[in-house]
């Protein structure tokens, strides 16, 4: 382990010795602010890939299907709709952060977020940074971090639009948002809604999915004041989902869930001499019930709230040397029917730094120190450099060590909770390169992580279960992405974007690979456009992923066809009026063994822009 | 790749045994598989997701059948596969979270039939008289009000009957055209044995904490208690209590001395033998001094003595392939280790 400490800094030594600019991943108009500017400034040496909108609106359905077909993520997923889980480069799906607007909202009892929970259709920018993102964005962030962010802007704006779409499984969804500026005003508030009879066949099984009904809702206020030297930002978001978890192929549904979040951030950003000074203050609600028999009314329950509080302040000399320090304190109290009540208080400090050495060259180094826990404070670091060979060639290398602390079920459940457990840490390091010449980008990356006293529930004596830090893993792959296009010439447009990975995960003990972690992933898309109108071709394979530890189960490897069309009307207000086949040959498949997925299904949807 | 291996030599195989003998008489070349004179292990699978499965040893070793009953009938038996019962030729697989009982061959294991209503979390099945029945159900984990014992009719393989039962029955003996039930507690703990006769519950008897296992030996029966967990609240001591089939009174209880929860109660000969933290014990039930003497060492899932050999099971991490060793009861030595399906939780000898 300690060698890879050596190896990394001897790279980054090296790397330093060249010279040359900076290509940030994130391209962005630079009237258009993120709240969460850390993740452009800080990120150099990463790999962060936005999600288009128009390929959101492709796959709206959940974050699930919007990174199924768009990214090398594997998904898990109890059926479609149900409780879905990542695997970010091999990694557990407590090792993935999802960031909102800059905070982690994985969730305080199951380190998780589940992706069908949330609606890609909320947020201005998602995007997907690779690798470990400890230092920045705390627990969670190993495989990688999806970061949901919401823009504002004073220039001059005022656009609405509505959405409704309608398909197979009598599933019926509708969405709203306008975003208006005045004098020095940004507003920005949106409705999301999505219901489902979810009733697909479990092709050729001669069964249908009869337990997996499913609503969601959620809501957005958005808001930002400029002021004299600063700015001052609001966030808020709802969510309100309500599932009938589905059966399996060999047993009958009858469970439920239901669960609320509201997640609210206030900032205020003010230039002060050279020190460009945040406050920022976020609240953070979870509640969830876990109704054992949908027919009756008992259920299990537990939430929690997450106070978060925030000073940092950032210094760019010379243009050249970007320092960010923060200090954020965090209480979370927490509780439910099997964790009782709980609080947990964090202080951290981080200090962030980016020297752009030239034009070509930049280098950050990073760090995290916690204080408070009642576990072992790690110190947590990061480092990453950024090398522009030429115009259209650029080297990318980073290194940092990453954990991932207990969950109040971890922690408190009962009975079984082990409150001496130690976070799972990490340690990793990934290389990449980018090739981009006007319309041909591709991407190939390598990486390798190692982890260590990783939380897992073994079987103690007298049938209680209970986690101990005992596993290893160790993970590493390689990821190619590759995106065309073409103008054909009389207002054609080609675009072909292909992606694979390949991922050996092993846990070390056992030697064999992790269980839900395929070895190929690979997704593809051909889009053809004509003046107004757009066909697209979208592709996944999915490699086969062994069940059982010992890798004698396997879940079957499939791949999924989807076709679409969408046709512009030229009027104002400006129609689109566009549908899709998903799973065009109808086939079976399943990511989570004897959990079917659908079916062949049929989606239109319309789209006005006001 | 062991299978497409073994087919491909079945497939030579035959290849070479038809070429060279053209001249016999056609053989057919599929012999229906026999899966008597053997032991049988159920195994529940994968917790959340896929199918429970079997496992055939015979006798002398030679075979080891996985997963027979899909190898038979083409079709999985469901999720969690909790136990199995029998009676004449049948075999009665309770799958708990399929919700149903799948009837088949005990010796050929073809499907015969199946019940799959009027069973809300099934957990074990006992036979009576030939043409009863009964199966444990624990009705809705979080209700502690709605268990019972559904009656089959095996003529039928309908449910004729039910009968409510305090929470949490379990596993059951039938002796003397009796039924003893052991209320283990389901999720939470109870302290019963119910005495069923017919279609009603006859008596009741107060044993110790969390009845988990149970032999009946010389008209009493011995019930194995594993204790309150130290989760429960108050944490308590296993207890091993004889009753008196009789009189359908406790003669004796034994306790353990320090808090410690046994577990998988089974006899050979005059010994008991049963598992405690790591350990398997012996005690002669002619002078029952607890915890005995320890005997093998292991972290067993279930444990099945039969003619003078321990056959005891290890689930693992439950989350792979499981293990079956049998042990020589004479030497306290290992024998045989055999691999089994995914959480192997029942022992059976089919002979």
């Amino acid at each position: 382990m300690k060698n890879l400490h050596y190896h990394f800094i001897l790279a980054i030594f090296l790397c330093s010795t060249s010279v040359v600019a900076q290509l940030d991943s994130i391209q962005q108009l630079p009237e258009v602010l993120l709240t969460d500017s850390k993740l452009v400034h800080f990120s150099k040496g990463f790999k962060v890939e936005k999600v288009n909108d128009s390929i959101v609106e492709r796959n709206a359905t959940s974050l699930t299907e919007t990174l199924t077909y768009n990214s090398l993520i594997y998904f898990k997923e109890n059926g479609f709709g149900m409780v879905s889980s990542p695997s970010f480069r091999g990694t557990n799906a407590s090792q993935t952060a999802v960031i909102w607007n800059g905070i982690n909202i994985n969730s305080i009892f199951t380190g998780q977020t589940d992706f069908n929970v949330i609606s890609p259709l909320n947020y201005d920018n998602i995007s997907i940074r690779s690798g470990g993102g400890g230092v920045q964005y705390g627990s969670g962030a190993v495989g990688g971090s999806i970061h949901l962010n919401n823009t504002y802007t004073f220039k001059k704006t005022n656009k609405t639009n509505v959405g409704m779409r309608y398909g197979s499984f009598s599933t019926i969804a509708a969405n709203a948002n306008t975003t208006q500026t005045w004098d020095n005003h940004y507003l920005n508030v949106g409705v999301d809604f999505l219901r489902s009879e979810n009733d697909y066949d479990y092709v050729g099984k001669g069964k249908i999915n009869k337990h997996g009904q499913f609503l969601r809702f959620s809501a957005k206020v958005n808001e930002a004041r400029r002021i004299r030297n600063g700015v001052v930002t609001w966030n808020s978001k709802y969510v309100y989902s309500d599932r009938n978890f589905s059966g399996s192929l060999n047993t009958i549904g009858k469970d439920a869930y239901k669960d609320i979040a509201t997640r609210n951030l206030w900032q205020l950003q003010k230039q002060i001499g050279i020190f460009k000074t945040k406050a920022s203050f976020a609240h953070l609600y979870e509640q969830f019930r876990y109704i054992p028999d949908s027919e009756k009314s008992n259920y299990d329950q537990g939430q929690a709230n997450s106070f978060i509080g925030g000073l940092q302040t950032e210094v760019l000399f010379k243009n050249k040397i970007r320092l960010n320090g923060k200090a954020e304190y965090t209480l979370i109290n927490g509780n439910g029917d099997n964790v009782g009540d709980n609080s947990r208080r964090t202080l951290a400090a981080v200090l962030l730094l980016n020297h752009k050495v030239s034009d070509d060259f930049n280098y950050g180094v990073n760090i995290r120190k916690e204080f408070l826990n009642d576990y072992d404070n790690p110190i947590l670091y990061s480092a990453d450099a950024k090398l522009k060979v030429s115009d259209f060639y650029s080297l990318r290398i980073n290194g940092s060590k990453n954990y991932r602390i207990p969950t109040f079920n971890d922690l408190y459940w009962y009975a079984g909770g082990n409150i001496d457990l130690k976070p799972e840490t990490s340690y990793q390091v990934a290389f990449g390169q980018q090739f981009s010449t006007g319309n041909l980008k591709t991407d190939v990356a390598v990486y390798y992580i190692t982890s260590e006293d990783l939380i897992k529930w073994v079987p103690k004596n007298g049938g209680i279960w209970e986690p101990e830090n005992i596993s290893e893993t160790r993970n590493f792959g390689a990821e190619v992405t590759f995106d065309y296009t073409v103008d054909i010439g009389k207002s054609q447009i080609l675009n072909l974007n292909a992606n694979y990975s390949y991922t050996k995960a092993e846990d070390l003990k056992k030697e064999k690979q992790l269980i839900y972690v395929p070895f190929h992933k690979a997704t593809g898309s051909i889009s053809y456009s004509y003046k107004k109108l757009s066909i697209y071709l979208q592709g996944l394979f999915n490699g086969e992923a062994y069940t059982t530890t010992d890798n004698s189960d396997v879940v079957d490897a499939y791949s999924l066809l989807n076709l679409g069309v969408d046709y512009t009307f030229p009027v104002n207000p400006n129609i689109k009026l566009g549908g899709r086949v998903k799973n065009v040959f109808n086939k079976y498949y399943e990511n989570v063994a004897y959990r079917p997925m659908p079916s062949r299904s049929v989606e239109i949807f319309l789209n006005f822009n006001i | 790749m062991k299978t497409i291996k073994r087919s491909l030599l079945i497939a030579l195989s035959t290849l070479f045994f038809v070429a060279c003998s053209s001249d016999d008489d056609n053989q057919p070349v599929y012999e229906p598989a026999a899966y008597e004179n053997g032991v049988l292990v159920t195994n529940e699978g994968p917790f959340m997701n896929g199918s429970g499965s079997i496992t055939y040893i015979s006798n002398d070793y030679a075979t080891v059948s996985q997963n027979i009953y899909r190898t038979v009938n083409g079709t999985e038996l469901g999720n969690i596969v909790q136990s199995m019962g029998f009676n004449n030729e049948n075999a009665y697989i309770v799958v708990n979270n399929s919700n149903k009982i799948m009837v088949a061959n005990r010796y050929s294991f073809e499907a015969i039939d199946s019940i799959t209503t009027g069973l809300v979390n099934p957990r074990f099945f006992e036979s009576m008289d030939g043409n009863k029945g009964y199966v444990t159900n624990w009705g809705d984990p979080n209700d502690n009000s709605d268990d019972y014992v559904a009656v089959v009719d095996l003529r039928t393989n309908e449910i004729s009957a039910n009968i409510s039962v305090g929470f949490g029955p379990e596993k059951m003996i039938s002796h003397n055209n009796k039924v003893y039930v052991a209320h283990q507690g389901g999720y939470g703990q109870n302290n019963l044995i119910s005495v069923i006769s017919g279609t009603s519950v006859e008596s009741t008897i107060t044993v110790g904490d969390v009845p988990n296992s149970m032999v009946v030996k010389d008209n009493n029966l011995y019930v194995l208690c594993g204790g309150m967990p130290s989760y429960a609240g108050t944490e308590t001591a296993g207890s091993l209590v004889k009753i008196d089939l009789s009189s359908g009174q406790v003669s004796e209880t034994f306790a353990f001395e320090t808090i410690q929860h046994p577990s998988n109660l089974t006899i050979d000969g005059d010994n008991l033998l049963y598992s405690l933290d790591g350990k398997v014990y012996k005690v002669n039930t002619s002078s029952i001094t607890l915890p005995g003497t320890e005997i093998i060492e292991g972290y067993f899932y279930a444990l099945q003595a039969n003619d003078g050999k321990l056959y005891a099971s290890d689930a693992g991490d439950f989350a792979s392939k499981g293990s079956l060793y049998i042990y020589d009861l004479s030497t306290n030595q290992q024998i045989q280790d055999f691999q089994t399906g995914i959480v192997p939780g029942g022992i059976y000898f089919n002979n």
